[in-house]
């Protein structure tokens, strides 16, 4: 029995995020919104009505295709893909066919072994949205809300090569959009759609078989658990010398079976030809540009200008660049703590990257900016306080937006450093805990711990951790 | 002579001078209407032999809507503000373009029951203007025909100068109802002619602008690259004046020209001397596809109209024009089979919305099946014209036929406008300001003649239908009358945004026949309405 390797190429929509449609003047974001009210003449097919075309919609378009490598063409046209369907309120939509905005491009994606698996883009193209329709016993209706938002369609070649690596695909790209900031990503509001097309051979090969599409798959897990069964189908077919044919496929999530939408034999003829209504799109020089002059750094760039300018850990670097937010508040912080950037890393991983999740908001709207995250350390780093009263004051400092040093001084959570002080308060626990005191001397020496927490709460936990371990053990030697 | 007969711009004259009221002179032009016009067309009536002495123009008489209009613009006068340029003037709208809580049904079943929730922008800024209108006039099915008799609203519009032939077509309700005083102007569009062919054959002026010159927005479109919205009116100044109003970039229409709009009306008398008017024995015959089999057959025009273009010629020399013949225009008898495939390509897809999901006319069968529906209120629903656009836009757009058709037309389109740059060219051989042509190869023909033969229909647009591929502008102007005592139409093409000289060479050619016998003719429907 053969090896096969999976060859898999992905088509994904990507709803831009721009405030309004990409032909009419109706507000893009409809999530939450009842169905049918953000709608005109224009988004609803009325007749005579004509498309004119949101600039903001290329912009990102040009951001994406920048983004990808791809060349983004100088002239590019719109067509018309001509169907019926009743959420298709003109019977034709608005896309783009041979001459697309941009063409080529890759996008690399850093695997577990540490290599890049560079995965190449056919083309991306812009279009329009179709509405909704929900079947409703036996009736169907239709929210045109999602008619005229704009997408990107973008093409990979067949260069993924297993289930795995197709989700990672999915994650870098979620990642890229919303550090480019031209697109939500939410697959599961539909933001980021996925056709996979998915056929295998046996390994080594360097031709393509037959392949099948999977549709409606509404998240990386979807996509993963999808194109994995797909695989499995498909090597049982062979095995057992069948053909595969050329489907389409619709994953039913809640089953985690594969279903047979159509065969491809019977697919439309959309009779593409160019949009009479809109005018050659022509992206000069100066516009790209102009849009391009803050081009950001891009999340792998900066990951590796982390690892080497910053000396991280790929790990480190890797989790500080998932976000644009995250990497930047990072760096911020770095500037303003001045110290060992590692250090920064340590407290931004270990705590601050659970308060961002736990309030589910983007690093930079922080009230805990990157300057009293520096100052917060630099209490630390001079024994000002102790780390657990800086990590406490982690929270204080984002509940009330206040500085640091501020707290310390108002709630006296200074370091007490005072040996006297420390000296009584240890004494204290050790009259309070008799028992424990015998046990320690009958040899359970691990029990200082517990005698340094007790004496921590007694103050507070402003007691400085090593002057109070140092005291409760002359202590207990006695 | 009554004021529903006089131009439009003597009437802005004297109902700003208060001479007048905006009221008086839409009583007037709605008592021409119930004098002359007849049965409005509607879905009803079998048409044909109702009331053939009437000129039938309407489809919706929307007579309260103007009253309050034209009381609005008195209403301003008495406050001493300015109604605007076309203030008090009645005007008519081709049912293709959307009026805002007016039905808008594009001469068909599907959009019969559509009332528009917007207004079109030419339509928007004639009454921005100060226009009144008069309401909907009737037209070949989405504008599909060059006679207005495929409308599925019935009767469709007459000739008044012979109420037993066409108007023409499809802007057929626009230039009878001109041509009948029922407002002195018209809303028209003209894909391949639908402005200009009607017009010759009613005997008004016609002019289809350059392509996006006049936004399109609320045009229920036809060929998306080819319609455009244009004047209709008894005189140039008149058209001049009207496509001051309309004409003008649109953010809502990405085709409409970023360009400014000349002053019209400033030079429209000044001098034609020295300008060079080309002639192009191209537009002296006609092509038709042989109907016995094979090939082509062409034919000289009947000598009345090329006479009157020669006529034309010989009285605009006179004003020190120079003319220049033998200009060639080899690309002119491929007009029409490049039509056919381009129009039709793009109806077929502007089409495809007419489906009964979302408003118009659905079915009224039950159906269980979305797909169906479908085909039974689109059968139902369409005429025989849109339903042949139809077929033949998806058979040449076919995935498999597509280069060999449409595409091979989209080149024939390219040569054709090199034609035309090539003549116009002012480093070129020719040097044109403009080419002075027939409008059409025949005057109006009997209503029934050509109907049914939806290609020889066709080919009653070939000597428009040029400029619609090259996107320039032209203009049709009465020139006479064949043996019949039907209008015969000149037509002057120019290159692109040049209109304003096309109106004065236009103005130039009216003040120089001003007297002509001819000129003082009035259409027969009119006999004993006028008094």
């Amino acid at each position: 029995m053969p090896a096969y390797e999976a060859v898999i190429g992905l088509e994904t929509h990507i709803q831009l995020n721009t405030s309004s449609k990409i032909f009419c003047p109706c507000k893009a974001d409809s999530w939450n919104d009842p169905p049918n009210t953000n709608i005109c003449p224009v988004c609803t097919g009325l007749p005579g009505v004509l498309p004119v075309l949101n600039q903001a919609a290329v912009e990102k378009a040009i951001l994406l295709a920048t983004a990808m490598h791809a060349e983004v063409q100088p002239v590019s046209y719109f067509d018309r893909k001509n169907y019926f369907y009743p959420d298709l309120p003109k019977g034709y939509q608005i896309s783009q066919y041979d001459m697309p905005i941009a063409r080529g491009g890759y996008l690399d994606l850093p695997m577990p072994d540490g290599s890049l698996r560079r995965v190449s883009i056919l083309k991306l193209h812009l279009e329009e949205d179709a509405g909704k329709t929900r079947n409703d016993a036996g009736r169907r209706l239709i929210d045109f809300n999602r008619c005229g938002v704009p997408l990107v369609e973008m093409v990979t070649g067949p260069d993924l090569r297993s289930a795995d690596e197709a989700a990672q695909y999915l994650i870098r790209l979620r990642q890229l959009l919303r550090w480019l900031g031209v697109s939500e990503a939410d697959m599961e509001k539909g933001h980021l759609r996925c056709d996979a097309n998915v056929s295998i051979r046996p390994t080594g090969a360097d031709y393509l078989n037959p392949k099948t599409e999977i549709k409606n798959v509404n998240s990386i897990v979807a996509v993963r658990d999808a194109i994995l069964t797909e695989i499995e189908r498909q090597t049982r077919e062979v095995e057992a010398g069948r053909r595969i044919e050329a489907w389409t496929l619709e994953w039913d999530e809640d089953a985690g079976v594969l279903r047979k939408m159509r065969s491809k034999e019977t697919e439309a003829d959309y009779r593409y030809f160019r949009e009479p209504d809109l005018l050659p799109l022509r992206v000069d020089e100066a516009w790209r540009q102009r849009l391009l002059a803050e081009f950001p750094e891009l999340p792998l760039e900066r990951r590796q200008r982390f690892v080497e300018q910053y000396g991280l850990p790929e790990y480190d670097a890797d989790i500080l660049t998932g976000e644009r937010s995250l990497s930047e508040y990072f760096e911020a912080a770095v500037r303003s703590y001045a110290g060992d950037p590692k250090r920064v890393s340590n407290w931004l991983m270990n705590d601050v990257l659970r308060m961002i999740n736990e309030l589910a908001i983007p690093a930079g709207e922080l009230r805990l900016t990157p300057a009293y995250l520096a100052e917060i350390i630099k209490l630390v780093d001079s024994g000002a306080v102790n780390t657990s009263t800086g990590k406490a004051l982690l929270e204080k400092v984002q509940s009330s937006g206040k500085a640091p040093e501020a707290i310390v001084q108002v709630e006296g959570l200074a370091r007490v450093s005072d040996q006297d002080a420390i000296q009584a308060a240890c004494a204290q626990v050790l009259a309070e805990n008799p028992e424990q005191v015998a046990s320690y001397r009958a040899g359970k020496v691990t029990l200082i711990g517990w005698f340094v927490g007790q004496v921590m709460r007694k103050m507070r936990g402003k007691a400085d951790p090593q002057l109070a371990r140092a005291a409760l053990e002359a202590l207990l030697k006695e | 002579m009554q004021l529903c007969d006089l131009p439009a711009y003597q009437l802005v004259e004297m109902i700003k001078r208060r001479q007048v009221s905006a009221v008086e002179v839409l009583e007037s032009t709605l008592q021409r209407i119930q004098a002359v016009d007849g049965l409005p067309g509607s879905l009803a009536a079998e048409g044909g032999a109702l009331e053939t002495d009437k000129v039938h123009a309407f489809i919706t008489l929307t007579a309260e809507r103007a009253r309050r209009q034209a009381e609005q613009v008195d209403e301003a006068i008495r406050a001493g503000e300015d109604p605007g340029p076309l203030a008090g003037v009645p005007f008519t709208v081709k049912d293709i373009f959307c009026v805002r809580d007016t039905p808008s049904t594009a001469g068909s079943r599907i959009l019969a029951n559509f009332v528009a929730p917007y207004t079109a922008t030419p339509v928007a800024r004639m009454e921005a203007a100060g226009g009144v209108m008069l309401g909907k006039v009737n037209l070949d099915e989405f504008t599909y025909g060059s006679s207005s008799e495929s409308s599925a609203f019935q009767p469709s519009p007459r000739n008044p100068w012979d109420t037993s032939r066409v108007p023409g077509g499809s802007s057929g309700g626009c230039t009878a109802a001109v041509a009948a005083g029922e407002g002195p102007l018209s809303l028209g569009t003209d894909t391949a002619g639908s402005i200009r062919q009607p017009a010759a054959f009613c005997g008004v002026v016609g002019m289809k602008p350059t392509y996006g010159r006049v936004s399109r927005y609320g045009l229920i479109a036809f060929g998306s690259s080819l319609d455009c919205p244009g004047p209709v009116a008894h005189q140039v100044r008149d058209a001049a004046l009207m496509l001051q109003a309309i004409a003008g970039r649109d953010p809502r229409d990405a085709t409409a020209a970023n360009i400014p709009v000349e002053d019209y009306l400033a030079r429209l008398e000044e001098e034609v001397r020295g300008l060079r008017i080309g002639l192009s024995p191209d537009y002296f015959r006609i092509t038709y596809p042989d109907p016995q089999g094979e090939g082509f057959r062409q034919e000289p025009l009947p000598a009345a109209i090329s006479d009157a273009v020669m006529r034309a010629a010989g009285r605009l020399a006179e004003l020190g024009a120079d003319i220049v013949e033998d200009v060639p225009m080899p690309h002119t008898r491929f007009g029409i089979p490049a039509y056919f495939v381009i129009s039709r390509v793009e109806a077929a897809s502007n089409l495809h919305r007419y489906d009964g999901v979302k408003y118009g006319y659905r079915t009224p069968d039950y159906v269980d099946d979305l797909n169906e529906m479908y085909r039974r209120t689109r059968a139902q629903g369409f005429g025989p014209q849109p339903k042949l656009r139809i077929l033949m836009g998806m058979y040449v757009s076919a995935a498999q036929y597509s280069q060999q058709y449409y595409t091979l037309a989209l080149r024939v389109r390219t040569l054709i406008r090199g034609d035309f740059e090539a003549a116009f060219d002012p480093a070129g051989r020719y040097r044109l300001h403009a080419l002075l042509t027939p409008t059409t190869p025949t005057t109006a023909f009997p209503i029934g003649d050509v109907y049914g033969d939806s290609v020889l229909m066709q080919y009653a647009d070939q000597l428009t239908v040029p400029a619609n591929h090259a996107g320039i502008p032209g203009i049709s102007l009465p020139a006479g009358f064949d043996e019949a005592g039907l209008p015969i139409g000149v037509q002057l093409l120019g290159p692109d945004f040049s209109e304003a000289l096309l109106l004065r060479l236009g103005r130039a050619f009216e003040m120089v026949t001003a007297e002509d016998a001819w000129r003082q003719r009035q259409p027969p429907v009119l006999n004993g309405v006028r008094g």
